[in-house]
């Protein structure tokens, strides 16, 4: 696979960064909403979303059949799949892309796993260069307290249980969290990711992404044409075979 | 009415000269809106007093599944697939569309051959095959074409659906760059649309414009066509007119 580098690259590519609960899904959904809000074009991607990829990744982890490698390697497959499908072509016409998660998670997760850096760093050079990459930075007690809060069970690979650090699930969480803070903490250097504070208010750190975000946004692409709702006022309907509608195109 | 007339041949089973109902046919390329506007339309209709039936491409109990395993694996050969589309739209013009027409309803079909015809030439299929195989097809009241073009159909492409591997012509064109195929697949695409649209009368309709300049234009071409249906009176209304009560008293004696 080639690089983009060589090639103009109209659109604008957003990422978020951090370990589990630091905030930043819900600080990219609130800059999604606004963006949207603004009239532009937006695509959003996940991390592990892929429609051709993530049922073995889903099989793989629930069977426990991923070793570092193998787990390195699908989600590779993953966000290639993504990168081809749904990022690049975005950004090549013109849209605004928003990625919950990006390579970094990859770099991270895997150097914890024992993989090469620098062989992570070729493995993904078909990755797109995004425009800024935000790193949501949570002391790991509160992003512990965070997530054990609001989930009853952690998951075998989400607590690492794969790496043999520890018997208990949440001890295990805590100490693979802890690893791979500081691996973002080396990415942030190397990288230049835009660190945010994720202890601050979520209106401040909205507030910042946004002033952050605003100045790249001129000349993207922006929805045009009116919308339904502009359609159902003029004519007296209520819509009611619109969600149909749009769950006949998801399934299709 | 729509007369029971067909592209080619009438197909065995099919009696009668007319049906009480109508057919219209929504087309256009993927992303133009055309699912959209059916839905609306299937409102709008239905506020006039008329039943609707909609259907489209893989939504027959026969071979709609098989079409979706079969597009998953990305494997089959254009003939295949086309003849496996063709027992869909046979299956779907017998059990859902025609059944419709007979009981007087509106059936509205998002796509048609015509998508099918226009993806098959472009693939390499000669359009005198398609429209052969295609002779089984019943002629609808109306095609109503949404028209675009490549620039104005990718944000909203964009805003739907995203890049889809057939939509863009993965299956065949060399580029691994899915908008650079998505471009060109597209832009051959409209052409033989439009060819379609000349040869077969299409009410074709600007779909650059805004959703509700669209939708004004779509629903006053269904008016004419649509004229005269949903008239009949309910059995309420009927009920609540003077000679109501006479007409009550007497239904009793009636042989």
């Amino acid at each position: 696979m080639s690089t983009h580098e060589d090639r103009e690259l109209p659109g604008r590519l957003f990422v978020v960064e951090g370990i589990d609960g630091s905030g930043k899904s819900t600080q990219l959904d609130l800059l999604h909403k606004w963006l949207v809000s603004q009239g532009y074009l937006v695509v959003f991607s996940e991390w592990n979303s892929s429609p051709i990829v993530k049922a073995t990744t889903k099989r793989g982890k629930k069977r426990h059949l991923l070793s570092p490698v193998s787990f390195s390697l699908i989600h590779a497959a993953d966000f290639a799949n993504r990168i081809h499908a749904e990022i690049l072509p975005a950004l090549q016409a013109g849209a605004i892309v928003l990625a919950d998660r990006y390579v970094y998670t990859a770099f991270a997760r895997d150097a914890v796993r024992g993989l090469s850096k620098d062989w992570l760093r070729r493995l993904y050079s078909f990755a797109v260069k995004p425009t800024l990459a935000f790193y949501f930075d949570v002391p790991l007690d509160e992003a512990v307290t965070r997530i054990m809060e609001g989930r009853p069970q952690l998951k075998f690979y989400e607590a690492g249980m794969d790496m043999d650090l520890s018997d208990d699930p949440e001890e295990s969480f805590r100490l693979y969290q802890g690893m791979i803070r500081s691996e973002y903490d080396q990415l942030v250097k190397e990288f230049d990711l835009v660190r945010m504070n994720a202890m601050d208010s979520l209106v401040r750190q909205q507030k910042q992404m946004r002033a952050l975000v605003a100045p790249h946004l001129q000349g993207v692409m922006r929805a045009d044409g009116g919308s339904i709702n502009d359609v159902l006022r003029e004519e007296g309907l209520l819509g009611r075979y619109l969600d149909e509608a749009r769950s006949k195109k998801a399934q299709a | 009415m729509t007369e029971l007339k067909f592209y080619g041949d009438r197909p065995p089973g099919i009696e009668g000269a007319s049906l009480p109902g109508r057919l219209i046919v929504i087309e256009g390329t993927d992303g133009v809106g055309r699912s959209t506007h059916i839905a609306l339309l299937k409102e709008w209709l239905e506020d006039r007093g008329i039943a609707v039936l909609d259907t489209g491409l893989t939504r027959s109990e026969l071979a709609g599944p098989g079409i979706k395993r079969a597009k998953e694996g990305n494997t089959l050969d254009p003939f295949t697939l086309n003849l496996f589309y063709a027992t869909d739209q046979w299956d779907r013009l017998e059990h859902q569309i025609i059944p419709a027409l007979r009981a007087g309803m509106v059936a509205l079909a998002d796509r048609y051959i015509f998508s099918l015809i226009a993806r098959a030439v472009i693939r390499g299929v000669s359009p005198e095959w398609m429209e052969d195989l295609y002779g089984f097809a019943l002629i609808p009241d109306s095609v109503i074409y949404l028209d675009i073009d490549v620039e104005h159909l990718l944000p909203r492409v964009i805003s739907s659906t995203g890049f889809d591997y057939w939509e863009s012509g993965q299956d065949f064109l060399p580029s691994t760059s899915v908008f650079d195929t998505f471009v060109e697949y597209q832009t051959w695409l409209l052409d033989e649309f439009r060819r379609l649209a000349t040869r077969h009368n299409f009410h074709v309709i600007d779909a650059r414009a805004s959703v509700p300049e669209i939708f004004r234009a779509i629903s006053a071409q269904v008016e004419q066509v649509v004229e005269g249906m949903g008239q009949e009176k309910t059995i309420d209304e009927l009920l609540e007119e003077p000679s109501a009560e006479v007409a009550t008293a007497t239904l009793p004696h009636l042989e």
